[in-house]
């Protein structure tokens, strides 16, 4: 392994490294303790002090995976994309099923969930794909259809298992890294008019009662104000309640007397809305926007395909999760089940997201390391 | 673009960048939805939000009481000691219960039904462990509760009946609200688990006014509906409800029920002026506390099974042959009429031969010669026998009706029979076939279809003694009767009925004489016996001897009747006593003297002159 003179210390790395990322990102997941603290009614014990030590670990995590050499995660990423797909159809034979959902192995100590790897895996392997293709061919039906089995892959499996949400999101991910690659517009317009054409399919053919159900709820939430309408209702009601400036810290009647279901986690945002207001909610979307436009300028200083792909895949995935939860609270997108990264409650999403974080970064600081190319799918 | 696609990764610049703009977009569109909800609609969810927060919680006032005329408390509310359990603050159940049982004992039914209340309620809901605890075993438990967190005195204010069941017919009992009572009326306090409502008698009559009305208290909620705070600013109390007087004397009942001691029948004092019913007693009787607690099926078995029906009001819903006590509806019907001059004598043989058959004078070798007060006096059947043969009994029916049979009063209590005075339209409605000669003659002497309630008898009795107004009974005191009939009988027929029911008690040879029938000196009765048959006497009985009642069965034995009214020169009280299967009217003449006496007493009557 060559190492560039530039990049080849510790000392050098912890340089290079982007801290005013590093600490907007754990300022937000401070923001995590706080309203986790407020929304358990001022516990320390019920999740605040988890979700911080979750959260040190996970930036621990995050900092080791960066300083990783970029060729190492460029060398893993087909095999990982490989031994995702293996433990999708693991679940698929052998999973736990929860809530009549099949998403987790259950490995004995703990049980895990393979479509959360898929998320950083899928990114891995596309960035891989297009740095391999050469240009020309990534509009041809070649490079068309490989991106597409990438794709299709594991959305197909995570679709079956089913989580609809995930699945959207992978899918939405890939066709931004497709986009990004350069495909041609024209191709973009035709497939625009295919899905246009097989969504009102889909929705007749491929959803499951109950996700068809959380559409209807959506569209007209108060035609069942006490079942699955009631999250929306009350979410709204506790955003619109805190007014500009919110009713204060521990302050929020929503959220202390339990009216917003799942408020430490899902529905984190509520408790935001509600004790800080329009400010404390547009404070906290000011949070993403500077952490998503720190990536930006991340892959904007990367030279190779793969770096650039990686970067701004994985920036898709954290942008859409902030997005389509904030659509969910405030009652725009129906209730899918996606935290709001970071901030909720949860483990695996709070690693698998900082372990992205970590990849970012791995690439930023390993920008100038020569990547070979055309190698393909036989590394 | 050629040399760009060399490179490979020049146009990505332009395409990130678009994905930038596109995704700013999104944040706009929350950014302005966030403002839609926080700003623009703030109001309106504010609103929504207290909505949820808060809730109106219904507070129960304090049920009125139920008094007699003097002010005795008949039904009242007692302080009542429970002991609860909140299931989230016990550690562990049943090492609790058995903490528990230690000083009251818990039956294992008993515990089968706390785990079950538990298991269907929020943790936080307190379950009864036991109610009604007596005063010593609750403060042995309180000694002993602060070692045990989770669980809970309570003391809280239950319906009482102190005399048991001396006035359970009359004040009926409290139960939780049927179904069916809570579609009609709307009162929130109806929708409280601990709200107790009337079931039965003046309980139900006069709920209304007893009940009071409901508080609010607002009070802070969580989503599972626990209170989290109470609001001591923002409540209504609730308002007591009101008393209820009654026009019974609890001293003069009580006086009854030792009177009529294990019999079963009934007692009515009726004020002849005002109606106003002093004495209103059924036996035997039950104690409606049982039902405010909860009957045990042991209990409820029992009063089913008991021949002498303890749950029913035979006062007021007890149909009954009046016996001879009819005999004065038809006295006053013939006056009236005129189809016998009341010296006219008629002779009695012991019977008398219509149709095809004899019908019997109660005493068999006959009365001989009868004139009309002589009659009743003696109480001679053939002399009535004869009487009703010149009457139609349509009249028979206008005086009984007149005298208050066939009716219902408008005392407030539900349960009452209307009893019947039948004629040939009756007859003809009810069985669908005519009316016969033997009809009449039954009915001559109250047997056969003739039905009243003692409580009829009464306010017959107290016309009969009053002489001009239609006396209506009244039960509750201030219920507006409005304004009292007059009877409509010629008094002169009245006073002749008045003395001959005189002669009864105060003449040798009356059914009911007795020397100084009362013990005090002046005051004279006037009153009419009834021995009222349950049971046909066969011609073959009649040859070998009728059965004397004391070798009957209890079922089968006569009614005793006796109504009066005293004094005779200045009625104050009219009086009912009926002894079901009391095997004759012997059974009742001395329980009124009894009720009579100790009434005049105590209303300031004096002997003397």
């Amino acid at each position: 392994m060559a190492i560039n003179s530039r990049t080849s210390g510790i000392s050098a790395k912890l340089f290079e490294m982007n801290w005013f990322l590093v600490v907007l990102i754990f300022l937000t997941g401070c923001v995590g303790v706080a309203m986790i603290y407020s929304a358990s009614g001022g516990q320390w014990n019920l999740g605040a002090k988890q979700h911080l030590i979750r959260l040190i670990f996970g930036m621990v995590i995050m900092l080791g995976i960066a300083f990783v050499d970029i060729r190492v995660w460029f060398t893993l990423a087909y095999p990982a994309y490989l031994g995702a797909l293996i433990l999708l159809i693991g679940v698929e034979v052998m999973g736990v099923s929860v809530n009549g959902s099949q998403r987790w192995l259950d490995l004995g100590f703990t049980r895990f969930q393979p479509s959360e790897v898929m998320k950083m895996a899928i990114v891995m392997a596309l960035a891989r794909f297009y740095h391999d293709l050469p240009q020309w061919r990534v509009s041809k039906p070649i490079g068309i259809m490989g991106a597409v089995l990438i794709i299709f892959l594991p959305v197909g499996l995570i679709l079956n298992q089913p989580d609809l949400g995930t699945s959207l999101l992978l899918a939405a991910t890939g066709v931004v890294m497709i986009f990004l690659a350069g495909i041609r517009w024209r191709v973009i317009i035709t497939s625009c008019i295919a899905v246009v054409i097989a969504i009102p399919l889909a929705y007749k053919y491929g959803l499951k009662d109950y996700q068809r159900q959380r559409v209807l709820t959506f569209l007209d939430p108060e035609s069942d104000p006490t079942g699955a309408g009631y999250h929306i209702i009350q979410s709204k009601i506790a955003l619109g309640s805190g007014g500009v400036n919110g009713k204060g810290f521990m302050e929020g009647t929503q959220a202390s007397l339990k009216y917003v279901p799942e408020n430490s986690t899902d529905f984190i945002f509520t408790v935001i809305g509600e004790e800080f207001g329009l400010m404390g909610g547009l404070g906290t979307m000011l949070l993403y926007i500077l952490i998503i436009a720190l990536c930006f300028l991340l892959a904007s200083q990367c030279k190779h395909m793969f770096s650039r792909l990686l970067i701004l895949g994985l920036t898709t995935t954290f942008a859409l999760y902030v997005f389509i939860n904030l659509a969910m609270v405030m009652g725009l997108a129906p209730v899918v089940g996606v935290p709001l990264t970071l901030i909720s409650w949860g483990g695996t999403v709070m690693m698998t997201v900082l372990a992205g974080f970590g990849l970012m970064f791995s690439a930023h600081l390993h920008r100038e390391t020569e990547l070979p190319r055309g190698s393909g799918l036989l590394l | 673009m050629k040399q760009k696609r060399d490179d490979g990764v020049v146009d990505m610049g332009r395409r990130s960048a678009m994905l930038g703009i596109g995704g700013l977009g999104v944040f706009g569109v929350l950014a302005s939805r966030l403002y839609y909800l926080q700003v623009t609609q703030a109001e309106n969810y504010k609103m929504l939000s207290d909505r949820n927060r808060f809730n109106f919680n219904t507070t129960i006032p304090e049920r009125g009481r139920i008094l007699d005329r003097h002010g005795e408390p008949l039904a009242t509310n007692k302080l009542d000691f429970r002991l609860v359990m909140v299931p989230e603050r016990v550690h562990n159940i049943d090492e609790t219960l058995d903490t528990i049982a230690k000083i009251l004992p818990l039956s294992a039914p008993t515990r089968r039904r706390i785990k079950k209340d538990i298991r269907e309620h929020a943790k936080f809901v307190p379950v009864l462990i036991d109610e009604h605890l007596d005063w010593k075993v609750f403060s042995a438990l309180n000694m002993k509760l602060p070692d045990i967190p989770g669980v809970l005195p309570l003391e809280d204010k239950g319906r009482d009946y102190p005399h048991k069941g001396l006035f359970a017919h009359i004040l009926g009992y409290v139960g939780k609200p049927a179904p069916s009572a809570l579609k009609n009326d709307s009162d929130p306090l109806l929708r409280q688990p601990t709200f107790r409502m009337g079931k039965t008698g003046v309980e139900q009559g006069q709920d209304k006014i007893l009940r009071g009305k409901s508080g609010l208290q607002k009070v802070e909620v969580n989503a599972v509906g626990r209170t989290v705070r109470y609001w001591q600013d923002d409540k209504t109390d609730a308002v007591k409800g009101q008393d209820v007087w009654l026009t019974i004397d609890a001293d003069l009942q009580k006086f009854a029920a030792a009177q009529m001691g294990e019999e079963s029948g009934g007692v009515v004092v009726i004020d002849v002026m005002t109606g106003e019913l002093r004495v209103l007693l059924s036996t035997p009787t039950f104690d409606g506390n049982l039902f405010v607690s909860g009957l045990t099926r042991k209990v409820m078995k029992q009063l089913n099974s008991d021949p002498r029906r303890p749950q029913f009001n035979k006062v007021i819903g007890g149909g009954y042959p009046p016996a001879s006590t009819f005999k004065m509806v038809v006295m006053l019907a013939a006056l009236e009429n005129n189809v016998i001059h009341p010296e006219e004598k008629i002779f009695c043989s012991g019977k008398i031969h219509v149709g095809n058959r004899d019908f019997h004078c109660w005493k068999r070798r006959g009365h001989q010669l009868m004139d009309m007060q002589t009659a009743l006096q003696h109480s001679c059947d053939v002399y009535f026998y004869e009487v009703i043969q010149r009457l139609s009994m349509d009249k028979v029916k206008s005086m009984g009706e007149r005298l208050g049979l066939g009716q219902k009063f408008d005392i407030g209590l539900g349960g009452q029979l209307s009893g019947v005075v039948p004629d040939p339209a009756w007859k003809k409605a009810r069985m669908g076939t005519q009316w016969r000669t033997g009809d009449s003659l039954n009915a001559a002497i109250g047997q056969g279809f003739v039905l009243a309630t003692p409580l009829q008898l009464a306010v017959m009795t107290a016309r009969l003694a009053n002489g001009a107004q239609a006396v209506q009974p009244s039960l509750i005191v201030g219920q507006d009767l409005g304004t009292m009939g007059t009877l409509d009988i010629n008094p002169d027929h009245i006073a002749f009925v008045q003395n001959a029911m005189r002669s009864v008690c105060e003449v040798p040879g009356g059914t009911a004489y007795r020397h100084n029938s009362l013990g005090i000196t002046g005051v004279e009765v006037a009153g009419k016996t009834g021995t009222g048959q349950v049971r046909g006497i066969s011609a073959a009985e009649r040859r070998s001897g009728v059965l004397k009642n004391r070798d009957l069965p209890w079922k089968l034995r006569d009614h005793g009747i006796m109504v009066g009214y005293a004094p005779y020169d200045n009625p104050r009280f009219a009086i009912a006593v009926m002894v079901e299967h009391g095997g004759g009217s012997a059974s009742a003449v001395p329980k009124f003297r009894a009720i009579m006496k100790k009434a005049l007493i105590d209303d300031g009557v004096k002997g003397g002159a």
